[in-house]
């Protein structure tokens, strides 16, 4: 039997926070394959654009959530480690969004354009240094194929 | 573990958490490009499941009501034993039963998307 997840010490129930974070991993992987080359096919590009509307409108749940806690002198309650600045929280989740616009409009053949693309590159590397986060595409054949 | 080829795979999802079910659904629409079946309960997917047109592989949560995760296992592998069936649980002790019971793999929770693209990897390609 095969075994996959984390050991048993750290089993749990997954909370809206593993599943955006998942979502939001799933989404970089996505633009990382799109610049790769990878095909798309009709079902990965549906499932590209339902992966963009679910980040996009958590991520707007979570600027909100930042401007609130600006308002009222809080500090950050996220887990991505941010010193406890919440402008520096406040453009993390605009970048993701800006990710999920641009993902979304490449399943959909409209984010075409040298300067698009690179706009997407920068924006990407941003999110993964911030998440320290990396996946190398190329280790991954299924997606070489649709 | 054994290596299977699966082409046009048949994939159904089940789990009673519809942000996780819709989580493990889109990760494995993306990875094989293909249609992917969920299910929020278990007796609605054994409705389908005990069907002709049954899915080549079953993701189901083990703590899942109308029937849970155990239950379906046993009746999905006594009808299609070639067939692959993949238990999900929150709770450690469920891995020993899983193994005991047959399933061909068990998921613990957090559920990752690496974890979903090893699945692909030993399963559909």
């Amino acid at each position: 039997m095969l075994k996959v997840g984390p050991s048993s010490g750290e089993i749990r129930r997954m909370s809206d926070e593993d599943i955006f974070l998942s979502r939001l991993k799933l989404l970089i992987i996505m633009a990382k394959a799109y610049l790769t080359g990878c095909p798309f096919g009709e079902y990965r590009k549906q499932a590209i654009i339902e992966n963009s509307r679910f980040v996009f409108y958590h991520s707007l749940q979570s600027v909100n959530k930042v401007v609130s806690f600006k308002n009222r002198d809080l500090i950050n309650q996220t887990g991505f480690g941010f010193t406890g600045d919440p402008h520096e929280e406040h453009i993390f989740y605009q970048r993701i969004q800006l990710l999920a616009v641009m993902v979304k409009a490449l399943a959909q053949g409209r984010l075409k354009g040298h300067f698009r693309e690179k706009a997407l590159k920068e924006n990407l590397n941003k999110i993964c240094e911030a998440l320290i986060f990396n996946f190398n595409v190329d280790n991954v054949q299924f997606l070489k194929v649709a | 573990m054994s290596q299977v080829s699966i082409p046009n795979v048949k994939i159904a999802v089940i789990d009673g958490d519809l942000l996780v079910r819709d989580f493990v659904s889109t990760v494995l629409m993306y990875c094989v490009n293909r249609d992917v079946l969920s299910f929020d309960n278990g007796k609605a997917a054994w409705r389908y499941l005990e069907g002709a047109d049954s899915p080549d592989i079953i993701i189901s949560e083990v703590d899942v009501s109308g029937m849970n995760g155990f239950e379906l296992l046993a009746k999905f592998k006594a009808k299609h034993p070639d067939k692959k069936c993949l238990l999900m649980s929150a709770n450690p002790e469920d891995e020993k039963i899983a193994r005991d019971s047959g399933a061909d793999a068990f998921l613990a929770k957090p559920v990752s998307v690496s974890d979903l693209f090893r699945v692909v990897e030993a399963f559909v390609v």
